[in-house]
């Protein structure tokens, strides 16, 4: 099949069609609203429906009651939507039903702004609604990889009955690129399975629960979810590494928009014979810790690691997590819309590789309690009167003591 | 000569059958059953027993059988529900409730092709009940499942069962979006004018005065606004519907119930219209009554101001903006 | 025209105006034909909360392999639809850039001696080509005169497509109007 320019959001509801989605529900919010105004036209050509649900805590039932009587489906949002359907979302992971939810992110917290961000790794890499569970994510960084994963996420959500979601940013969403789908008309429908709703004719009738009351078997339900889990992370940690065939001074790491953002800043800087590599996880749950490692223990002793996010340093911590302190991992990012350009990812590698001086408008922040001045990032702040000697913030507040007890 | 068979394992000692009985032929045995309640005895002469089967209807734990006098069985315990003993408190009608669905849905031969949902509330274990697939919602969502599931395969038969905090107070959006948008499900709506589960707190239904735990001194309709009457709200909405308003609280009520139960379920096997059947229910424990004073105090403080009746139903005329097409 | 061959390869254009004058069109049928025409394209809008005026821009890049940011700061190309779109992004260009102005509503001189600077009387070239809607393409037409980023045939093909069904009508004068601007810059010998 040709490829076709298309905007990030219809590609992603052309995706699922051919992944075999029939039914979505879902709620308007921006930037993603072109995924439902698509799948309105393109579901009734497939059989399917879509429904405008009355709030996206709403919509994400509804997705509960359609993947339990086992149809594919799925829903689409943006930040503060997510947020209303973390209470379905830990059901639908708790009963261990299929789905596949779409974030097309957008600049938090609260009503926040409604340009891209990446500021909802935590929320969706941590499970953000209550309870152990996780979902499985994935980052697209192209138009054409949205389209990618979006038929991933279709199969690994009835591979392990689990909810996935696939976390995009704005820019992907609002970008047209050319894109190649595969397939041709409507996905297949789920396998026979012993585990949808379908009326118990024929068989025992079935049950979609997550109450335990007994703790014995919540605990066992946990062990049977963690075991999930834990196959998952042995098994489906995708991510890719460029540059990385020869030696490299820093390794940065960065998903989604801001990953291309990256490479092109690393196309800049090497012109000037600067070495640098990009690790891009591809699933941000569960994370390529292992391979991320291997990226940074391809360098020599004094290599550089630095995260650049569109956000105020959420992923940094599960690159700090792979390092297991055996180096610094710097955070370089923007939050609040605000996407940094090429050349300023280009001005903070020469900084830190040719020690030339940023002329970044933005100085960017670099993580709490650590000073973003001082030679080799990663230094506490110091400083007596409260502000940093070096970099002349605030110093963050001592740990609280605790209160002396007795009077 | 009729005569009827107690399962004293079953029965919860409510006495509800007692007061159901037209001619006294059922008292409170001497003795405990193996868990502990003072279950009832048929004591009266069997030739007294006319079959009329009101004991058994009024039951909320399917303890009671009935046969006629041709030795026939007029009463039998509905395949549409679990024999699972049911948690519910001693005189509460939830079980009546249940079992009254689960015949319809028997008697409609639509057990094979029903997927009811659970809510939050005392009903959250209703899935241990109703002999069907079953699906446990979040609190207040059941209309949202219910909306994919029907949606996703309309051939299904769905029905929420739902009480009134998870469906009058944090489930709000979700019923009335449900009912505007004319979904092809069933919902079976328990009004017991309290929060049971929680150990009795103030409802959107609790009447005004009512104490409950947080609303000690009586509920203030001053600051808690008045009770909200779910039914009437949603057949003033454009959209077709059935909707009415049964009881539970005694036999003769409970077989009208029924009817109302079983011309939703018709409306949603034909694919007619949404249909709502709001019920009247007791909470003897939180209400701090007996199960006879809980049926009474229904009668006499609930029915005043929730009039039962069809407030709504596909066959009438659009109904004007102005209010619903009934009257009381 | 042009002579670095270097920049006709792989490049990046922000087309920028108000809000209904056609920029995320015109830029949007650059993709298309660039696209037909085998390269790799992007397509990003600037988006904000008003559905209707304010400013609306797009950057379209072109390249032979992958395309890394699609966010550019500094474009080899710009169309500025209107003064303010000039004044923003006019010195944001990179130097060598080529800047298509639009004659009809700016009077003013982008101060880029560095670059190739083009003004063009959209306009009216688009009402002499039948309607005055179609001023976006007299732009693009001009720039794709000025760069030959992407064939004309191209151009028209995808102007072409955009419109095809119920749009049809526009077809006509929207091609004439792309023509207009391409003549404009490299008059028919």
């Amino acid at each position: 099949m040709s490829k076709v320019l298309m905007k990030g959001n219809e590609a992603l509801g052309e995706a699922a069609i051919r992944a075999g989605c029939v039914h979505f529900f879902g709620y308007p919010i921006t930037p993603q609203t072109e995924v439902p105004e698509y799948l309105v036209k393109r579901l009734p050509e497939v059989g399917g429906a879509f429904v405008q649900a009355e709030s996206e805590v709403a919509a994400i039932h509804m997705v509960y009651g359609a993947a339990g009587v086992g149809i594919k489906c799925m829903t689409s949002s943006s930040s503060p939507g997510i947020s209303l359907m973390a209470e379905g979302m830990s059901y639908l992971a708790a009963c261990e039903l299929p789905c596949v939810i779409v974030n097309i992110m957008r600049a938090g917290p609260g009503l926040g702004g409604i340009l891209p961000s990446q500021s909802d790794y935590f929320q969706a890499t941590r499970g953000h609604g209550h309870g152990d569970y996780q979902l499985i994510v994935l980052a697209p960084a192209s138009v054409q990889e949205a389209v990618d994963l979006m038929t991933l996420a279709f199969d690994l959500a009835e591979k392990y009955r689990n909810p996935v979601m696939v976390c995009a940013d704005g820019m992907i969403g609002q970008m047209m690129e050319p894109v190649e789908f595969p397939g041709e008309g409507r996905g297949e429908p789920f396998k026979e399975n012993d585990w949808e709703l379908t009326g118990r004719k024929g068989r025992a009738r079935r049950i979609v629960n997550s109450l335990f009351l007994a703790p014995e078997e919540l605990f066992q339900h946990n062990i049977h979810l963690k075991e999930k889990y834990g196959r998952v992370h042995r098994d489906e940690m995708r991510w890719e590494l460029c540059g990385g065939d020869e030696p490299y001074d820093l390794l940065l790491v960065a998903f989604g928009t801001m990953a291309r953002i990256c490479k092109t800043a690393i196309d800049e800087v090497r012109r000037d014979g600067l070495r640098v590599a990009l690790f891009r996880p591809i699933t941000l749950n569960p994370f390529p810790l292992a391979a991320c490692r291997a990226a940074m223990d391809a360098m020599h002793a004094k290599g550089q690691v630095l995260t650049v996010e569109m956000n105020m340093g959420q992923m940094v911590q599960d690159v700090r997590f792979a390092a297991e302190g055996s180096r610094d991992v710097d955070f370089y990012g923007t939050a609040g819309g605000i996407v940094p350009s090429p050349d300023q990812v280009a001005a903070e590698i020469r900084e830190r590789l040719a020690g030339v001086r940023a002329t970044t408008p933005i100085r960017l922040w670099s993580g709490a309690g650590l000073c973003c001045e001082a030679q080799g990032d990663g230094v506490p702040c110091a400083g007596t009167d409260g502000t940093c000697d070096t970099c002349g913030r605030a110093m963050p507040a001592p740990a609280a003591q605790p209160a002396p007890t007795g009077a | 000569m009729s005569r009827i068979q107690i399962d004293s394992i079953r029965c919860k000692g409510c006495g509800r059958c007692i007061t159901a009985c037209p001619k006294d032929l059922i008292a409170f045995s001497q003795e405990l059953n193996d868990r502990g309640y003072t279950y009832v005895d048929f004591t009266g002469h069997q030739e007294d027993c006319s079959g009329c089967t009101l004991c058994a209807v009024v039951c909320p734990d399917q303890g009671i059988e009935v046969w006629n006098f041709k030795d026939k069985q007029t009463f039998v315990n509905t395949a549409g529900l679990t024999e699972n003993m049911t948690h519910y408190c001693p005189g509460c009608t939830h079980g009546v409730v249940h079992r009254l669905t689960a015949e319809v849905l028997e008697e409609l031969g639509l057990l094979d092709r029903a997927v009811g949902i659970a809510p939050v509330g005392c009903s959250v274990l209703a899935y241990e009940y109703f002999n069907i697939d079953m699906f446990e919602a979040a609190h207040g969502r059941a209309p949202a499942v219910a909306t994919g599931a029907k949606r996703a395969r309309p051939e299904l038969i769905v029905f929420t069962y739902q009480g009134d905090g998870d469906l009058a107070s944090i489930g709000g959006n979700e019923i009335l979006h449900a009912a505007n948008r004319g979904e092809k499900f069933t919902v079976i709506f328990v009004n017991n004018a309290i929060y049971g589960m929680t150990g009795g707190q103030m409802a959107p239904t609790t009447m005004p005065q009512q104490k409950t735990t947080t609303s000690p001194l009586g509920r203030d309709v001053e600051t808690t606004g008045h009770p909200l009457r779910v039914s009437e709200l949603l057949a003033t909405l454009r959209t077709p519907a059935f909707i009415a308003r049964g009881s539970a609280h005694d036999g003769k009520h409970s077989l009208q119930l029924k009817k109302l139960i079983r011309r939703a379920f018709e409306y949603q096997r034909d694919n007619t219209c949404f249909s709502f059947v709001e019920v009247l229910s007791t909470c003897p424990t939180n209400w701090g009554l007996s199960p006879d004073e809980s049926d009474a105090w229904v009668e006499s403080t609930m029915m005043p101001y929730y009039p039962l009746g069809i407030f709504k139903q596909p066959e009438a005329p659009a109904v004007a903006a102005t209010g619903a097409s009934h009257d009381h | 025209m042009i002579t670095d061959t270097a920049t006709l390869m792989d490049t990046e254009v922000l087309m920028a105006g108000f809000g209904g004058q056609g920029t995320l069109l015109a830029g949007k049928v650059l993709a298309q034909a660039s696209m037909e025409e085998g390269r790799e394209v992007s397509w990003l809008p600037s988006y904000g909360p008003e559905m209707r005026g304010g400013t609306a821009n797009v950057i379209v890049c072109i390249a032979s392999k992958p395309i890394g940011s699609p966010l550019i700061e500094h474009p080899r190309g710009l169309i500025a639809m209107n003064l303010p779109s000039l004044e923003k992004f006019a010195p944001k260009v990179k130097p060598g850039g080529v800047i298509v102005v639009n004659q009809s509503l700016i009077d003013k001189d982008p101060r880029r001696d560095d670059c190739v600077v083009i003004s063009v009387p959209s306009r009216e070239l688009a009402q002499q080509a039948g309607s005055a809607r179609a001023a976006n393409f007299v732009m693009l037409g001009a720039y794709v005169g000025a760069t030959g980023a992407v064939s004309v045939e191209a151009v028209e093909h995808a102007i072409a497509a955009e419109f095809a069904g119920d749009k049809a009508r526009f077809i006509a004068s929207s091609v004439a109007a792309f023509r207009a601007g391409v003549e404009a810059v490299c008059p028919r010998s």
